[in-house]
Formats: C-alpha cells, sequence, structure tokens
C-alpha cells in the first residue's frame, strides 16, 4: 500500500499547486511581432498563440523542468527550457524565418517558367495551348514570349540574335535531338511533341544553369505530365487530320496512347496556295509514355515517340519561268526516353536517365537522292544534397554521344562522324536569406572528335525586395558544337562561344506580372564559310574557318495582367534584338536575317460565359527582316517590310466534354514577306531578279474537334446514390 | 498474494493514468471545438489550428487532431480576401496536416473529403488557371471519399457544390447538384441522430447543406 500512496502523491502535486504564469511578445529578427505563434510546454496540453500584436499570456499548473515551444509556418521553431516554480515568466523570443519555396526569392534572369505549382511563372501550361497563332505548337506560344523573334518562314525557336540551332530542348532533363519536323527551305516546321504532354515548362533566354549545355542562347526544358487523374479517350478531328489518345491510371501507375495522322492535301484543295506542291505534307505519329511510382517520393517515367512523314515542294528559281527544282523530303523519327528521380537518407536526391533520338531524312533534289542520319544518345545522372535549408549542392554527371551519317545515294558515297562528350556539372545555392540567393556553377565537357576540352563557369543571384518585386543578374559562358552539316565538312572544328550577361526585374501580385530584362551576349569562334548556291539547299561548303564573331544587345518588357478586365487575361510584349554577326558566308558585321530589330505582341483572350466561349486575339508585328540584295553595295544591305500577324481563336465548350476549336492566321491577308531569293545570273539589263520569299499562304484555318471520353467513376457513384 | 496485489495495482495505474490521458485528450479536443465553432477571423482559426496541432503533439496516434488543424487552416484560407499568396499558404499548411491525418488512418472518408474541401481551396484561389487541373483532381477526392463511406454527408455535399459550379460553368441545370444536396441533408438528419452530442466526430457541413437548399429552391 505504502507504494501506491508514493506513487499517488508524486502524480498529485500538479493538480494541487499553484499556477505559473508565462507571457512575452514573439518577434522576427526585423523587431516586428508575430501573430499566430502556437506557444505551448512540451509533453503538456498547456499552451496559447500569440495575439495578432505578438503577445502571449498564459497560466500553468505543470511545474518544474519543462520545453516551452514556439512554432510558426515559416520560422524556424524555438525550444526554451524553464523551470515552473508559481511566479511569472517572461520570454520575448526572436524567430528566424525558414527558407521555403513559398516565400524565398527564386533567380529569374533568362527564365520564364510555365507551372501549375511554383510562383514565378509567366504562362501557365494551358495558356499555352490556347493562344491563336499558335495553332496547337507548344512554339508558337513562345514566340509571343520576350526575348524571340518570329520568324514565320522557318517555325523554330530564334532567341535573341541567335539562329535555331542555338536552343536546345530537354523533355524531363534529358536532351531531344532534332526535336522540330525535318522541311524544305522556307516551309515552316513545328515541334514533333503534343502539348498536351506536358505539364510545365522552364524556357530560358539566356544565363542558365551549369545543367545545362551545348546551347549557345537558349534551353527550354519541357516537364511530362506527373500523373493523369482518370481513365478517358481523346478523340481529335481536326480540319488536317485527326487522332485518339487512351489514357489509363492507376494508383500507382498510369500509361497513355495516342496515334495521330495528317493530310494536308484536302484542306489544301479546298484553299488556294502560294506554294507548288507535288504533294502536300502529310504524316502519322505514334507514343506510348508510362509512368510508375517508386518507393513513397520516387517516380519512373518511360516515353517513346516515332513518326514519318513526307512532302513534295516544286522550288521556283528567280528569272525563270518554269516550276524550278522539285524538292522532296521523307522524315523518320524516334524518340525514346527513360527518367527517374528519388530522395534518399540524409537530405540527398537523384534524378536521371537515358535518352535516344534517331532522326532519319531522305531528300530529293532534282533525282539527286540524299540521306541523313542523325542520333544522339544521352545519359544523366545527378544528386543534389541539401546541407541546410539555406545551402545545397547539385552534382552530375553525363555522356552524349553524337553520331552523324550523309549519304549520296545515287552515287553510294558516303560520309559520317562520331562524336562522344563527356561531361560534368555542379551548381551550388545559397541563401544569405529569404531574400537573397547566389548561385555558382561549372559545367566541364570534353568532345572526342574535336579533341577538346572545357570549363563553363555559370553565377547568378537574385534579390527581393519587400513589395515583392525582384531583380535578379546573370551571366555565364556557354559552349556550343557547330551544327552536324558543317562539322561533317570539318571534323576538327571547336566549340562556338558565347558570353551572357543578364540583368532581370521580375514582379507578380495579384494577378498581374511585370517582367522587365536588358542583356547582352558576345559570340565568339563562330563559323564562316564559303558556299557555291545557297538556295533551295546549301550546296559547296568550303574554306571553314573559325573566326566569326558578334553581339546581341538589348532589351525586352512582358506585361500579363489577368485582373484588371472582367474574364479577360492579357499580355504584352516588347523586345529590342540589336545583334550584328560575321558568320556563315558573310566577311563582315550584319545584322543577320533571323534576328529583327524591334519585335512585338499581344495576347488578349476573352472569356464569354453567356456562351461558354473563349476568344482569342494575337497579334505580332516586327520592322522587317534583312536580306543579301546583290543589286546593291555591301553585304545584308536591304530589309523587307513590316511582318505584321492577326490571328483570332474562338474555343467553344460545347459540352463538358466536348470542346470546338476554330483559328485563322492572318486574318487580314497582309503580304508578309520575309526575305528575297535571287537569280544566280544577271539578267540583260545587268540585274539580279529577285522574288520574294512568302508563307504558303496568306492564311492558315483550323477547325478541330476534341472529344473526351470517360466512364467517370465519380460520376457513375453519384448515379448510384 | 504480494505479487498479485502489485500486479492489480499496476493495472489500476495504467487505467488511471490512460483515463486521464483520454480524458485530457476528450477535454482539450472539445475545448478546441468549442472554440473552432465560435472562431470568425482567420486569426482565430489559425490559433484553434495551432490547438490541436498541440493535440496532436501530445497524442499522435489520433487522427482527429490533425483533421482538425487542417479544417481549421483550410477555413481560415477560405475566410482571407484577396491576399492570394497568404491564401495558398494556408491551403498548404492545411494539406500538410491532412496528410498526416491520412497517415494515421488510411482509407477514411472523412479525411478524403477534406482532402477535396483543401483541393477546392486551391481551385478558387485562382480558378482560372488552375480549373484545369485541380477540378477533376477535386472530383476524384470527393468520389473516393464517398466511395469509402456513402453515408459521408460531408463528401456528398461537398461534390454537390462542384458539381453545382460546373453546371453553372456548362450553363447546364441544377438538378443533379440538388439531388445531391437532397440526400446530404438527409444524411446529416441521420447522422445528428445516431451520434452521442458530444462526439469527437466532424459533424460540420449542414450549414452550406442548407444554403444549397436555398438556392435550389430558388
Amino acid at each position: 500500500m505504502k507504494a501506491l500512496f508514493t506513487i499517488i502523491i508524486f502524480f498529485l502535486p500538479a493538480t494541487l499547486w499553484a499556477q505559473t504564469q508565462l507571457k512575452g511578445t514573439v518577434l522576427d529578427v526585423k523587431g516586428k511581432t508575430i501573430p499566430g505563434v502556437s506557444i505551448y510546454l512540451k509533453g503538456t496540453y498547456e499552451g496559447t498563440s500569440s495575439e495578432v500584436d505578438g503577445t502571449f499570456d498564459f497560466t500553468t499548473d505543470a511545474i518544474g523542468q519543462k520545453t516551452l515551444v514556439f512554432q510558426s509556418m515559416g520560422f524556424k521553431t524555438v525550444e526554451i527550457p524553464v523551470e515552473l516554480e508559481e511566479e511569472l515568466l517572461i520570454f520575448n523570443p526572436v524567430l528566424k524565418e525558414t527558407i521555403s519555396e513559398m516565400n524565398a526569392v527564386t533567380i529569374s534572369a533568362g527564365a520564364m517558367e510555365t507551372s501549375d505549382e511554383k510562383r514565378a511563372v509567366v504562362l501557365r501550361p494551358v495558356d499555352i495551348v490556347t493562344v491563336p497563332s499558335a495553332m496547337g505548337d507548344i512554339i508558337g506560344a513562345f514566340q509571343t514570349l520576350p526575348g524571340t523573334a518570329n520568324v514565320g518562314n522557318d517555325g523554330r525557336l530564334f532567341v535573341r540574335g541567335g539562329d535555331a540551332s542555338e536552343t536546345a530542348i530537354f523533355i524531363d532533363g534529358l536532351k531531344v535531338g532534332n526535336a522540330f519536323g525535318t522541311t524544305a527551305t522556307n516551309v515552316p516546321t513545328r515541334t514533333r511533341f503534343n502539348p498536351n504532354l506536358f505539364k510545365g515548362s522552364f524556357f530560358s533566354t539566356g544565363g542558365y544553369s551549369a545543367e545545362y549545355g551545348q546551347a549557345l542562347s537558349s534551353a527550354l526544358a519541357l516537364n511530362t505530365v506527373d500523373f493523369p487523374v482518370r481513365n478517358q479517350g481523346d478523340i481529335s478531328l481536326m480540319s488536317v487530320g485527326g487522332g485518339y489518345t487512351q489514357t489509363l491510371a492507376g494508383e500507382k501507375n498510369s500509361l497513355t496512347a495516342s496515334a495521330n495522322y495528317f493530310d494536308l492535301s484536302p484542306y489544301q484543295s479546298l484553299i488556294r496556295q502560294n506554294f507548288d506542291w507535288e504533294r502536300a505534307p502529310y504524316g502519322w505519329d505514334a507514343e506510348i509514355s508510362a509512368r510508375q511510382k517508386w518507393g513513397k517520393n520516387g517516380m519512373v517515367k518511360a516515353y517513346l515517340h516515332t513518326e514519318s512523314n513526307g512532302m513534295k515542294i516544286w522550288q521556283a528559281m528567280p528569272g525563270s519561268e518554269d516550276r524550278g527544282q522539285l524538292v522532296g523530303v521523307q522524315n523518320h523519327y524516334t524518340f525514346g526516353q527513360l527518367s527517374f528521380k528519388q530522395t534518399a537518407k540524409n537530405d540527398w536526391s537523384y534524378y536521371g536517365g537515358i535518352s535516344y533520338s534517331n532522326n532519319v531524312d531522305e531528300f530529293t533534289l532534282d533525282q539527286v537522292d540524299i540521306h541523313n542520319r542523325n542520333q544522339v544518345l544521352h545519359t544523366k545522372l545527378a544528386g543534389i544534397k541539401g546541407f541546410s535549408d539555406r545551402f545545397s549542392v547539385k552534382m552530375g554527371l553525363e555522356s552524349y554521344l553524337f553520331d552523324y551519317a550523309e549519304t549520296l545515294v545515287t552515287v553510294q558515297e558516303s560520309r559520317s562522324f562520331r562524336d562522344h562528350h563527356a561531361v560534368w556539372f555542379s551548381e551550388a545555392d545559397f541563401y544569405v536569406s529569404n531574400k537573397l540567393i547566389l548561385r555558382g556553377g561549372l559545367r566541364a565537357g570534353h568532345s572526342s572528335l574535336a579533341g577538346q576540352s572545357w570549363l563553363d563557369p555559370r553565377i547568378s543571384l537574385a534579390y527581393k525586395f519587400d513589395h515583392e518585386g525582384q531583380l535578379s543578374l546573370a551571366a555565364g559562358q556557354f559552349s556550343q558544337m557547330p551544327v552536324e552539316q558543317l562539322r561533317i565538312l570539318s571534323t576538327a572544328l571547336q566549340n562556338t562561344r558565347a558570353d551572357h550577361l543578364i540583368l532581370n526585374y521580375f514582379l507578380t501580385k495579384n494577378g498581374r506580372t511585370i517582367r522587365a530584362e536588358a542583356f547582352y551576349k558576345d559570340y565568339k569562334e563562330l563559323i564562316t564559310y564559303e558556299v557555291a548556291q545557297l538556295l533551295p539547299m546549301p550546296i559547296g561548303i568550303s574554306n571553314l574557318q573559325q573566326n566569326g564573331q558578334g553581339y546581341a544587345r538589348g532589351f525586352d518588357v512582358f506585361y500579363r495582367d489577368q485582373k484588371s478586365f472582367k474574364n479577360t487575361d492579357f499580355w504584352v510584349t516588347y523586345s529590342l534584338i540589336d545583334s550584328r554577326r560575321k558568320f556563315a558566308q558573310f566577311t563582315e558585321m550584319v545584322q543577320p536575317a533571323f534576328a529583327p530589330k524591334h519585335n512585338g505582341s499581344v495576347v488578349v483572350k476573352h472569356f464569354i460565359a453567356p456562351v461558354k466561349s473563349q476568344l482569342g486575339i494575337s497579334f505580332s508585328l516586327n520592322d522587317g527582316y534583312t536580306y543579301d540584295n546583290p543589286n546593291l553595295p555591301g553585304q545584308m544591305n536591304a530589309k523587307t517590310k513590316s511582318f505584321q500577324d492577326l490571328s483570332l481563336g474562338w474555343s467553344y465548350l460545347a459540352k463538358p466534354n466536348l470542346i470546338i476549336h476554330l483559328a485563322c492566321s492572318n486574318v487580314l491577308g497582309r503580304d508578309n514577306i520575309f526575305g528575297y531569293q535571287f537569280s544566280d545570273q544577271p539578267n540583260e539589263l545587268g540585274q539580279f531578279e529577285g522574288m520574294p520569299i512568302r508563307l504558303q499562304a496568306p492564311r492558315f484555318l483550323f477547325l478541330g474537334i476534341f472529344l473526351t471520353l470517360s466512364k467517370d467513376k465519380t460520376a457513375n457513384n453519384l448515379n448510384n446514390l | 498474494m504480494k505479487k498479485y496485489c502489485i500486479a492489480i495495482i499496476v493495472m489500476m495505474l495504467i487505467s488511471m493514468i490512460s483515463e486521464a490521458s483520454n480524458e485530457a485528450y476528450e477535454k482539450a479536443m472539445h475545448k478546441e471545438l468549442q472554440q473552432m465553432k465560435a472562431a470568425k477571423s482567420p486569426e482565430e482559426l489559425q490559433k484553434v489550428a495551432n490547438g490541436f496541432a498541440r493535440i496532436s503533439e501530445m497524442m499522435p496516434e489520433e487522427w482527429l487532431p490533425d483533421y482538425y488543424a487542417a479544417l481549421a487552416l483550410a477555413n481560415a484560407g477560405f475566410r482571407i480576401q484577396e491576399d492570394k499568396k497568404e491564401k495558398d499558404r494556408y491551403f498548404h499548411a492545411a494539406k500538410q496536416h491532412a496528410e498526416k491525418a491520412a497517415a494515421i488512418s488510411g482509407n477514411n472518408s472523412e479525411i478524403e473529403a477534406l482532402k477535396g474541401y483543401i483541393v477546392m481551396g486551391e481551385l478558387s484561389v485562382d480558378p482560372n488557371s488552375r480549373g484545369q487541373s485541380l477540378s477533376p483532381l477535386a472530383l476524384q477526392t470527393f468520389g473516393k471519399a464517398i466511395e469509402l463511406n456513402r453515408q459521408n454527408p460531408r463528401a456528398i455535399i461537398l461534390m454537390a457544390q462542384m458539381e453545382l459550379g460546373m453546371a453553372q460553368f456548362f450553363g447546364q441545370g441544377p438538378e443533379k447538384a440538388c439531388g445531391l444536396v437532397g440526400s446530404s441533408l438527409e444524411l446529416f438528419k441521420k447522422e445528428e441522430a445516431g451520434q452521442a452530442e458530444n462526439t469527437l466526430l466532424p459533424t460540420w457541413g449542414k450549414d452550406i447543406a442548407l444554403k444549397m437548399k436555398e438556392n435550389c429552391q430558388l
């Protein structure tokens, strides 16, 4: 019995003896009071929260050694040992902010992010699909963003005075070889990938992370959808073709398979074309993507895309009345990749994967058959170690295998090269506070073919002001091997080089985004050559040298507003690009044809609720493209008139699962000219005759019907109630 | 005999202590539930959430403290006007508590319904751009909640809210949503009849149903 008493007495004091009062004020590092802090004695139910003025005051029956805890969202928890002995205790703790994605500064120099999740974003994925001038092409939407130039007769992405080959495209961190479809000269191309495949993207117009290389101007990283939420089938019927996609969604895995076919012949037989088609573009593609959860936080993704397409076109020659040269293009393309990410113990996380692309082009030029084959194999393994919430280091190893071959089929002559790159990169992020981040990176590589090693340093920092706006600065060195078509002529070619310096201001607040950026880019070791014939394909390239150079400088501004007008979202972009370079066949510094000086665009989307429709308008313009006029002295001595395009789109949500989309480019029918092609020989008057380069038709009309079929489980459940 | 005596004493003690801790738990829970009913402002709801979080520290095997902490934070998120970032902060914190509750009690219809409720909150911050990705997720989560327990009136009334929003968007009639409101009200009645007055289990949501019913009768 004695034992029992002792124990009871041991437990009693807490309820019998008098109380202790704890009070004080909770402050942050700057001395501002923090409301809503949870304050409690560890191991008891006793506690309170700080008031709006940061004060707290509570009494407790507990006595003895306890721990007083101060806990609040966004702050580091503070624990103070206390001795409770029926008196008044006063605490004025100072809580430090934690560095978290929710409130920390992000580096926005050069970067434009689209995402459903993050904050420092410019566009959401859904915005991309609904830009009228984009016609469903991802790149079409990026062409309305700052820093890009609209080169209508090419269709690829031209960034800040850089040519299209200076942009590298990655899917889930892995390199995509030949991301654009092969096409004939002056026939615009598109990206091969369906925009609905991606949940977000990271588009950088310069100064980007050491994780990306072999791109002088720009990196575009696309991230595929993680997990679709339900089983569904999607049917698309378009004026140019159709397709079907089936999605199977499970708890831990999912599968999406799709097949599409397109043929422009019926469309082109209805609407008059500027081009002389022998066979209108046609093609098919099929793709499968699968995702599997790996453990609690990990994921494995696999993706396979294969397609085949072709076209035949008569390309007229200036100064000649006949149909010109018959150019046939057949393209076969396969891209596959396997990627993973996983988190491990001790704040380590890993990601990486392997990708392979195989592109086969079969050109026919006036009875001459040329076959090109380009293969890229990329493997990557990277790890991130978080040492604290302030400091983390990323490190990775990569291997690239480039294999390129050209065959002149008629005479059975062929040539090829193979190059292997071994790359190491590392990047450290250091948050001085939630307001200031420093990032330093290094990228080292070696090319077996060029026998060259290189080391590219990159550095950036960003500071967030009290008004939420942030200023970022980025600088770095970038290296890229010349394009395959030149490397095969001289395998000793070394890296071309660019140095970037970027200053960026970014503010996004309650539905409005402002972004302004100034940049300077310095090009070195560009390739120059002599060429016998330029069009329709460059032939007879000789005397390759690496003595080209140049620069691109300017600024761009972007304003987006989803707030000022009801149901309306619009953005306005202006980019000034002042670029000159000595490259290709030019022997002096010229403004390249793909770098118009003044570029602007406006995109407006307005939702009209009563008719369940979204109306889209996009307007793009620039001050014209430079071209070489042999009738005038000098090089790149002329400029076309201004390019202008007004596109309209109308999307109608007929039913929750049925969308009808109608879009028309260049509604006003402006006669846009992208340059001139001149005859090789002067006519009787001693003049070289010129022929304007136009689009295939003044307007492009697109009609699509998109139907989603889903045995929605939720719907069935509801009906059973 | 002595051994027997000690065993009894130990057992008594254990039951006393656990009863005492259970009593303290229930007392603490009731206190916070009372305050939650009275709480109007986001600040007051934050305090309530802090209270539940403290209880959860003490009783890590109970799912209800985290459940209510998440609910209080979600309600705070809904009540904040204008400041989108602040709203997101609350929904983010709510989500963390809901995940914790789900880790304690798997396949729980109430927790699933609450998760869906938080998704609705995130959706409400920026419906234009989040609608496409989050509305199927909300529907799916409510669907799962209903599948786990067809008698859960909260899962049904929240689903009805989503359905009504979608019907309005697509210009369809409110019949389906209003039908759901009716069945949820019946379930609320059944729940009231079947539960002890001082239950700790979730009972909220009837006011949403009554408000929606008014709209349905217009």
